[in-house]
């Protein structure tokens, strides 16, 4: 299961539209969610609707939050997002059976069974999250909370029964070109998340839709190799790899 | 704060609202809110059938209400085959739909118990309390733990306590099998928050809660300081020294340090040592305080001298 959490302050202004590549990673069958950080003040119209518009594209959620509420916000969407993606895989078999049926049109019986495989297959399927975050002047002072949210979010993932990986891009990179900077590769290990955004440099750009491109590329071909490869850590004692970032 | 806040759906119905089941046509009529959870609105209804008060719970999500409460009937199969008191036959009593303004609300009928939460009830009765309402909990996540469930959730809205300190857990929507990742938390209760571990369901993680539970209630300002500051430094030591400061948390230091550190072997062993403290904190005194004043003694001295000199002269002669 793949998904992308795009964490911005605002408005593209460069390059393809973001919500068009949203709509292709959806093709692809990956789901992008979409948050807004807002702190003291708004994110203005065309933000708040722009990031609306991605999330639908992408078949995923979207909501504007303060930095306080960003690592609720992030776990809370990642979850809903793998039920949602099962359940629509559920739906179809149902459909298939049934006939134009959903899980709430079940009555409590049969709905309970179904249910409960839905949360099981949650639990354990393998799950992928690229973030890309906004990297623009603006969202420099909120770059703490984020780092704080994704290592928050690291510990959830690595909760899961099911194999889970994190990848972290920003956006735009240091030339005009790079579009998103890897920042984290595939990774089940907590300590890797502690010191993320070393080499960020700030610039005004804010090319969403090629940076959401490059992640797209990245998933598709960067992912086939690598993966499994980190795995071992999740299983051993995860309290070791704790107690080390928590000093 | 919810790890799942933000559910966008919010349900209010006037009193006197009449909800009507879809499947079952099982009948309630709303008397008032009782409480919000992550996962739904819990009213206080009456039954029309036979005019009982009941707990109903809407929910915002099918798969959330339905998910809680496929945890609610496995616990009650669990009770039954161990044979649990009647008590806890009962929780859940239906499950249904309510078609409201054309959409289909998932709910569920469990019994009302009357109660305040813990916060108030200590306010109410005093913090030595804590002892006997402490204990009742404890026995109540040992039931769970037994039964390789993990509370998940644990924080003082969450227990319900009676006039003499009986304990009911409310709010199932955190229940995780022991092993998965927990479904819902709270920050301040919750092990990941204090880098003190991870999430995945074990019966530390709801010793863990528990603990901080205990912390809220008798140094809630001291608490409040260590979780608001920067998340970097936020460690298990702030909390260990929490426990060290503060007099109120005296008699449970080493239990609490246990705790936090996870060491039980099982939640019966956290039980029993848990009951070894308000024992302990009784005895002491049972034994003062019929003590005997020195002077009795004395006289009872003087009192034995005079009976064997007047004794001794009594034979003598």
């Amino acid at each position: 299961m793949k998904q992308i959490m795009l964490i911005t302050d605002g408005c593209s202004n460069v390059g393809e539209s973001p919500v068009m590549a949203a709509a292709l990673a959806r093709q692809e069958g990956i789901t992008v969610n979409v948050v807004g950080i807002v702190d003291y003040g708004t994110i203005g119209e065309l933000g708040s609707q722009e990031i609306a518009e991605i999330a639908k594209a992408g078949g995923g959620m979207s909501r504007i939050v303060g930095t306080e509420n960003l690592a609720q916000t992030m776990q809370m969407m990642t979850r809903k997002t793998v039920v949602q993606t099962i359940q629509q895989a559920v739906h179809k078999e149902i459909r298939q059976i049934l006939g134009d049926q959903t899980v709430s049109d079940l009555p409590p019986e049969q709905r309970s069974q179904v249910v409960e495989v839905i949360d099981e297959l949650s639990e354990n399927s393998s799950l992928q999250v690229a973030l890309l975050i906004d990297a623009s002047a603006s969202m420099k002072p909120k770059l703490r909370a984020v780092e704080e949210a994704i290592r928050d979010m690291m510990l959830s993932l690595s909760s899961r029964k099911g194999e889970s990986q994190l990848a972290v891009f920003h956006f735009p990179g240091a030339h005009s070109g790079e579009d998103a900077v890897l920042d984290m590769d595939w990774t089940s290990d907590l300590g890797s998340a502690r010191s993320i955004f070393q080499r960020l440099v700030m610039r005004g750009a804010t090319p969403t839709g090629p940076a959401l491109l490059k992640v797209m590329d990245f998933m598709r071909y960067g992912t086939l190799n690598e993966h499994g490869k980190s795995w071992r850590e999740k299983t051993e004692g995860q309290d070791g790899i704790l107690g080390d970032y928590v000093v | 704060m919810e790890s799942s806040a933000t559910t966008s759906s919010k349900i209010s119905l006037p009193q006197g609202t009449r909800i009507i089941g879809r499947w079952n046509g099982g009948r309630y009529v709303i008397q008032r809110l009782l409480g919000q959870g992550a996962n739904g609105v819990v009213f206080l209804v009456k039954r029309e059938k036979n005019g009982k008060l009941y707990a109903l719970k809407l929910g915002f999500d099918t798969l959330d209400i339905q998910s809680e409460v496929n945890v609610l009937k496995a616990l009650q199969r669990q009770g039954r085959r161990r044979g649990a008191a009647e008590r806890d036959l009962n929780y859940l009593v239906e499950v249904d739909d309510f078609t409201y303004q054309g959409r289909e609300i998932p709910f569920y009928v469990m019994r009302y118990v009357q109660g305040e939460p813990l916060r108030a009830f200590l306010a109410r009765r005093g913090p030595r309390w804590l002892d006997v309402a402490g204990l009742q909990l404890l026995q109540q996540l040992g039931q769970l733990h037994r039964s390789g469930w993990v509370f998940g959730d644990l924080k003082p809205e969450n227990v319900l306590v009676g006039a003499y300190g009986e304990v009911e857990l409310i709010d199932y929507g955190g229940v995780t099998s022991e092993g998965h990742s927990v479904k819902q938390f709270t920050e301040w209760y919750d092990r990941g928050f204090w880098g003190a571990g991870s999430r995945t369901a074990d019966p530390a993680y709801d010793w863990f809660s528990f603990a901080v539970v205990c912390i809220h209630m008798l140094a809630e300002s001291a608490l409040k300081k260590a979780a608001t500051q920067l998340p970097q430094t936020r460690s298990r030591s702030d909390l260990l020294a929490i426990v060290d400061g503060h007099e109120a948390l005296a008699p449970y230091r080493a239990w609490l340090k246990r705790a936090l550190h996870g060491e039980f072997s099982d939640t019966a062993e956290a039980c029993r040592l848990w009951k070894e403290i308000v024992t302990r904190r009784i005895t002491p005194r049972r034994r003062t305080r019929p003590g005997t004043p020195g002077w009795i003694v004395g006289a009872f001295a003087v009192s034995l001298t005079l009976l064997a000199c007047a004794l001794y002269l009594t034979f003598r002669f």
